[in-house]
């Protein structure tokens, strides 16, 4: 069995265990991060995409609505790349109460959200499809956030300097010696091969299923599982984040996400944040709400549903309201709670803090280990972010620009280029398209892959990581994996692209027959 | 949702329909086709310009809009794009220029010999394109002298009591064809109407298509204005330009956004000529006293004829006419799409969207053709080196009008 | 215009059935939304190829059992005979392009997956891809063309359950000089077309080609000379040539919809494109006018029968609401295979049979739609193609096959129903 040594293992590879890995590895710590499935594949690439200035908790959880303004302004800095400016908008809606906006004002002021009451008319000037009876309108610095950019942007920041990281590595086992963890036996879903990892601080950021992680080291670690759901559209209604003006509630936030849109979201106590069925009844309300902050929302067409898990931590465990639970984050150092050492679980909290939460996490690292290292990251760029540059939705218009067939674009909703599309295969030496997909947005536009993933299939055959059985068993998990998203959503413009595509795969590629 | 064009990218099924049509595609690689600029760079354009100037290359012609099967505003998203990108940029002068026929209308007519000489001397041309950039081998029509206004305040009714139609003449008809429009008049009134020419000026179309919104709205609006009282009065009005008529049907509303009463007025009782008359037919209210006129006659419907979504009226008119033998032409496009083949950097793309039409012109080996947009007849009478006409021409020549005059 | 008979549509369901009734002497208009299904699928006459998990040797031999367990299937109101007549006058009217086949015993093509896939009637171009015959098969891709991989085809035409043994391989050609880049099929046509392209190939074939091997291309070879060019290849090549059909758009359906819509225009047929039906005209369940939208008001269209060949959900002749409505959208009329009021729920795992896959309008043997008493509910109005209830086309492999047995049938149930002799109505 192969073994790694390392002073510090992240188990997780969302935002939170990325952040501390990388945080880690740049205050000089020898890291490795494992992650079960793909990086982002949990709750942070499930998110709504929200990089919050903080307003939506200025009332109710002042505390949260701090840090998420201190990260805000921290992350524009250090991850320009990851993120658009496109400005907030809480806007009272007909069927908001318009005095909430004095408590979400002073609550801002309270908090240092810097908060701008704006006339209705100027609100209707920049978003002029949202509800024309809007009566109150506020500007703040929400902006959105692209999480697979964000959580790749820190693991490759990560590797940079000396981490490593390792997805599709599923842990079996905590390695116990007596009342201390020193490690962890890991299997690599895709070699089948067992690792083991020893270190001298294991850090638990498995956010939702820390629960599951703390169990292996006998801890009890309560964090129970909010499912929310998300429905992306086709284009941007808005180009500004739009929240309602009240108390959260479910479907009150409509940002532009890149080429779309995305609604969110609600709030469910699931039992098993590995089970997240969407119920229609769901996306009845986030399209209801959608249509009281855009008026016909529910004939603009949806893409693509999705549900993600929110990791809320609660020590006492007598909340039954999820959005009750504070979105604040914890840092649990099990030498003290649980008589268990060199083990530490940090988790609760929201993207937006992630790199907060790795900070707490990495301080507490240093405690463990009698060093002092200053956390760099409020400074240091993310990979890839380095010019200070904010994202721009034109940006890949814009790339293709000079000669806009100078090669073959494979996926035309996202404008992705054969050569990205191989540079990427070959860099994440995979063959799962849904991989590529996160990675690139391949396959995420208004097609949903009706057109680019023959032609992705056909590029990695020809790349020659898979033989003719492999491409087709490709071709056949993405179109099964890529339907889970869209059925529940299926109405409308997107039923009649469905339905081209299913000329496309069955009627004039005929997959229902390829060799196995 | 109040964004008609935009939205109607939500139906795009990435078909590439469009793009197999789309005759500039075909050509150049310049201009990345209308479904790659059109639906789906849109979903790339945020506040702000769009970072695509390849839009530019997009003719205008609208075959794109009028072959999707999924109702996307191709061409609509197109014009709106490129109109968000000038203003930025800012429109070259050359734009501006061609842009206003109205203009260059009342420069040129009171010098019309010295300014025809002008714009079919070959030094001037040569100048014209190095410093202008108008290409010195694109179609120019020639000044007529005295216009049609002029003319038809001279002209008085055969029969004042006889029901009243309004006729939206154009520019081209103005400076350039007002014999055409003499045509026209003498058609409806040989039917028994009595012909209103109110005041006008541009409709505003060549700036819409050139990227400056603004003034293209000032003066579709100043257009609307005239023509209003009569639509309230409850007359038709009809034009013989099929794009102008276009613009006043459709487009003002739909891509310049105009939206008010006098339009929507206007819009209702606008009718490309041959429509109106063949709507006459249909209520068995058309003289069809016509004389034999035994030519092959290839007639091509033009891109914006066709954006009107009436089929193609001229040739159920001409079948009309005794041993009228006309051919119907299947090419798409001439490529001159109003003032696009006119500039330097696109007259050659022009000319090869254009090609497939003019060989099948030549193929007839007549030297007569049919088309009803003027600066299409001006383009194929160039490059198939045929006579063009309006089909209205030969109804008129049919009903032997012709011998009145001159 | 007052027309015999307005074409709501212009697939190759409404072609057929406009083109079939021009000829008898009607005077038709053919009023579309846009360019119809004929650009999207390959321009095979799929008549069946599965039933079930069963593939079809033989549609004539298979109908019957199709028939008993689909009875709402639409080929029910298309005898055996209308169908041969259906696929020959189709085969005749698309002489320039050499239909090959019969209903006895179907072909089968590779995809551009490389799946042996059943087709009944299929272009000369492509007939020898037919992988029944067995042999050796090249299949030739070109570099910057994105929609076709002949590696992967040839992978799994190696493995394709076939009664006799193929082998094949792959060969990847350097982009053709000139336009380079991202080269779509319809600029790849328009090169074939004019030469240029064939040439080219035959040069960049020349050694690379074992003396026994067929040749397989992607479906690009050309609008207007397509068969021309194939011709060419063949004879120069000295060996079997055969166009693979690719994603959309279908040039090979284009070359269909450009035979047909000529001949069309030949005979007089009026085709208003860009334009949408918004409603009728009627009186006492009959259709006397159909209303077009144009411009700022509409346009109708005096006919005396109407057939309503608009498509299926891919096309908008269905649409489903985010209520869960499904509606025709052109005539409202009545659905069959739709859910009731509750949210349509599709089934979560893909390759699951969904709901609406066989939703449409149920039509008498007249092929007119009727309610759910069965009565047609205008006595002028037939239906053709897509929007007819019962099949699910695209696992069938029945599309074309269905759009051409049922736009011919309406023509001939729209004939057979003229009470004046159709010659006194052409003007």
């Amino acid at each position: 069995m192969n073994v790694l040594e390392a002073e510090v293992l992240v188990i997780g590879g969302g935002s939170t265990g990325v952040g501390v890995a990388r945080d880690a590895a740049l205050r000089g710590f020898s890291t490795v991060l494992v992650e079960r499935r793909d990086l982002a594949d949990g709750t942070t690439g499930r998110f709504h995409g929200l990089l919050h200035s903080g307003g939506r908790y200025a009332v109710k959880d002042p505390s949260a609505a701090r840090e998420c303004i201190g990260e805000n302004v921290i992350l524009r800095r250090t991850a320009a790349d990851c993120i658009e400016d496109t400005g907030g908008l809480f806007v009272s809606t007909p069927f908001d109460d318009p005095d909430y906006g004095d408590l979400f004002l002073a609550g801002c002021t309270a908090t240092g959200i810097p908060a701008e009451e704006i006339p209705v008319a100027e609100a209707l000037r920049r978003e002029p499809r949202i509800n024309p009876g809007i009566r109150r309108a506020f500007l703040v610095p929400d902006a959105a956030l692209d999480p697979w950019k964000l959580v790749w942007g820190c693991a490759r920041s990560a590797e940079d300097h000396g981490a490593t990281v390792l997805p599709y590595h599923r842990v079996l086992d905590l390695e116990l010696d007596g009342e201390r963890v020193v490690g962890a036996r890991v299997l690599s879903e895709r070699s089948g091969d067992e690792l083991r990892i020893h270190a001298k601080v294991v850090v638990n950021a498995a956010g939702a299923w820390a629960g599951q992680i703390a169990d292996l080291a006998h801890c009890k670690v309560n964090v129970r599982a909010g499912m929310g759901l998300m429905i992306a559209m086709n284009h941007r209604l808005v180009h500004m984040c739009v929240n309602r003006c009240k108390r959260p509630a479910d479907g009150d936030i409509l940002l532009p996400l890149r080429t779309a849109c995305v609604i969110g979201t609600t709030d469910v106590f699931v039992p098993d944040p590995d089970q997240t069925e969407i119920r229609q009844p769901d996306i009845d309300l986030l399209l209801d709400e959608g249509e009281k902050l855009v008026p016909g929302f529910r004939q603009a067409r949806a893409l693509h549903a999705w549900a993600g898990v929110r990791p809320l931590f609660e020590d006492n465990a007598d909340v039954n309201e999820t959005r009750d639970v504070t979105r604040s984050h914890a840092l649990l150092d099990h030498a003290a709670r649980d008589g268990v050492a060199g083990f530490l679980t940090i988790t609760g909290g929201k993207t937006t803090t992630f790199r907060l939460m790795a900070e707490v996490a990495v301080d507490a690292v240093c405690q463990q280990l009698n060093e002092i290292r200053p956390c760099r990251t409020a400074e240091v760029p993310l990979s890839g972010s380095e010019s200070n540059a904010m994202y721009r939705v034109s940006a890949r218009l814009a790339a293709r620009e000079p000669v806009p067939q100078a090669e073959e674009v494979i996926c035309e909703c996202e404008l992705i280029t054969k050569s990205r599309l191989e540079k990427t295969i070959s860099e994440r030496d995979t063959v799962n398209l849904d991989d590529i997909r996160r990675l690139l947005r391949l396959a995420m536009g208004p097609c949903q892959g009706g057109f680019c993933i023959y032609r992705a299939t056909g590029i990695l055959h020809g790349g020659g990581r898979v033989d003719g059985a492999g491409a087709n068993r490709a071709l056949l998990t993405f179109l099964d994996e890529r339907w889970k998203g869209i059925h529940p959503i299926l109405h409308g413009d997107q039923l009649r692209q469905s339905r081209l595509d299913d000329w496309i795969f069955q009627g004039i590629l005929d997959v229902e027959h390829l060799p196995s | 949702m109040n964004d008609l064009i935009r939205d109607s990218l939500d139906h795009c099924v990435k078909c590439t329909i469009c793009e197999s049509f789309c005759p500039v595609a075909q050509v150049t690689p310049l201009f990345p086709g209308p479904k790659y600029v059109g639906p789906q760079a849109e979903r790339y354009r945020g506040v702000g310009p769009s970072a695509d100037a390849s839009v530019d290359y997009c003719s205008g012609c609208g075959i794109c809009t009028q072959v999707c099967p999924q109702d996307v505003k191709i061409a609509e998203i197109n014009s709106r794009a490129r109109a968000k990108l000038w203003e930025k940029k800012g429109i070259p002068l050359r734009n501006q220029l061609i842009a206003r026929p109205s203009v260059i209308g009342r420069l040129g007519a009171p010098v019309a010999p010295l300014a025809n000489w002008a714009l079919h001397n070959r030094s001037v041309r040569r100048l014209v394109q190095s410093t202008i950039g108008i290409h010195r081998a694109a179609p120019m029509p020639s000044f007529a002298g005295k216009t049609f206004q002029t003319r038809s305040r001279k002209h008085t009714s055969p029969s004042p009591d006889a029901p009243a139609v309004v006729y939206f003449h154009g520019c081209g008809t103005n400076w350039y064809e007002p014999r055409l429009g003499e045509m026209v008049v003498a058609v409806l009134e040989h039917n028994g109407f009595r012909v209103i020419v109110p005041k006008q000026d541009c409709c505003g179309l060549p700036l819409q298509s050139n990227g400056n919104f603004p003034a293209a709205r000032k003066y579709v609006q100043r257009l609307v204005a005239n023509l209003a009282p009569h639509a309230h009065a409850g007359l038709p009005i009809v034009a013989n330009s099929t794009s102008c008529g276009l613009m006043l049907k459709r487009e003002a509303h739909e891509i310049l956004g105009v939206d008010n009463e006098d339009l929507a007025a206007v819009s209702r009782s606008t009718y490309d000529l041959c429509e109106f008359l063949l709507r006459l037919h249909e209520r068995g209210e058309l003289r069809t006293d016509f004389r034999s006129l035994p030519l092959t006659v290839p007639y091509h419907a033009p891109c914006q004829q066709q954006g009107h979504g009436i089929g193609k009226p001229a040739l159920d008119l001409l079948a009309l006419v005794p041993d009228l033998h006309v051919v119907e032409l299947n090419a798409d496009c001439c490529g001159v799409a109003g003032t696009y083949g006119l500039k330097k950097e696109k007259y050659a793309i022009s000319m090869a969207v254009g090609e497939r039409l003019f060989s099948d012109i030549k193929a007839t080996g007549s030297n007569l053709a049919a088309c009803d947009s003027e600066t299409c007849r001006w383009q194929i009478a160039q490059a198939a080196d045929v006579t063009a006409v309006h089909p209205i021409e030969l109804l008129y020549r049919a009903y032997g009008l012709g011998a009145h005059h001159g | 215009m007052s027309y015999d008979t307005v074409v709501v549509g212009a697939g190759l369901a409404g072609l057929t059935a406009a083109l079939r009734l021009a000829e008898q002497g009607q005077r038709v208009l053919i009023v579309a939304r846009g360019v119809g299904a004929t650009h999207l699928a390959p321009a095979t006459v799929d008549v069946l190829g599965y039933t079930g998990d069963q593939r079809v040797e033989s549609p004539a031999a298979s109908l019957p059992a199709l028939l008993a367990s689909s009875p709402d299937h639409p080929y029910r109101v298309v005898s055996d005979a209308q169908l041969r007549a259906a696929l020959e006058w189709f085969r005749s009217h698309c002489a320039g392009l050499g239909y090959e086949g019969s209903l006895d015993e179907n072909l089968l093509l590779p995809t551009a997956l490389g799946v042996a896939k059943p087709s009944t009637l299929v272009p000369r171009t492509m007939s020898h891809g037919d992988l029944r015959a067995g042999g050796r098969f090249v299949f030739v891709g070109f570099q910057g063309f994105k929609d076709f991989y002949p590696s992967l085809i040839a992978d799994n035409v190696m493995r394709a359950r076939l009664p006799v043994p193929v082998t094949a391989r792959a060969l990847e050609l350097e982009p053709p000089a000139g336009r380079t880049g991202d080269l779509g099929g319809r600029v790849l046509a328009e090169r074939f077309d004019t030469h240029q392209l064939g040439d080219w190939l035959v040069e960049a074939l020349r050694g690379k080609l074992d003396p026994d091997e067929c040749v397989g291309v992607p479906a690009v070879l050309g609008l207007r000379n397509a068969d021309a060019t194939w011709q060419h290849l063949e004879s120069t090549l000295e060996r079997r040539v055969f166009e693979v059909p690719t994603l959309p758009p279908s040039i090979p359906g284009m070359r269909v919809f450009n035979e047909l819509t000529a001949q069309l225009r030949a005979v007089g047929t009026r085709i208003v494109l860009g334009a949408r039906v918004v409603g009728a005209r009627t009186s006492a369940r009959r259709i006397d006018a159909v209303e077009v939208a144009s411009g700022a008001g509409t346009t109708l269209y005096p006919a005396q029968s109407v057939v309503l060949a608009s498509g299926g959900l891919a096309s908008g002749g269905l649409e489903l609401d985010s209520y869960g409505a499904t509606r025709e959208t052109v005539f409202d009329l009545p659905l069959t295979g739709v859910q009731g009021a509750d949210r349509v729920r599709f089934l979560p795992n893909y390759f699951d049979t969904q709901p609406l896959s066989a939703a449409g309008v149920s039509v008498d043997a007249s092929l007119r739609p009727v309610d759910a008493k069965g009565d047609p509910v205008y006595a002028n109005l037939h239906a053709a193609g897509a929007i007819l209830a019962g099949a699910i086309p695209w696992q069938e492999k029945s599309g074309n096959g269905i759009s051409v047995a049922t736009g011919y049938a309406a023509a001939q149930a729209i004939c057979a129903s003229s009470t004046a002799p159709v010659a006194e109505q052409v003007r």
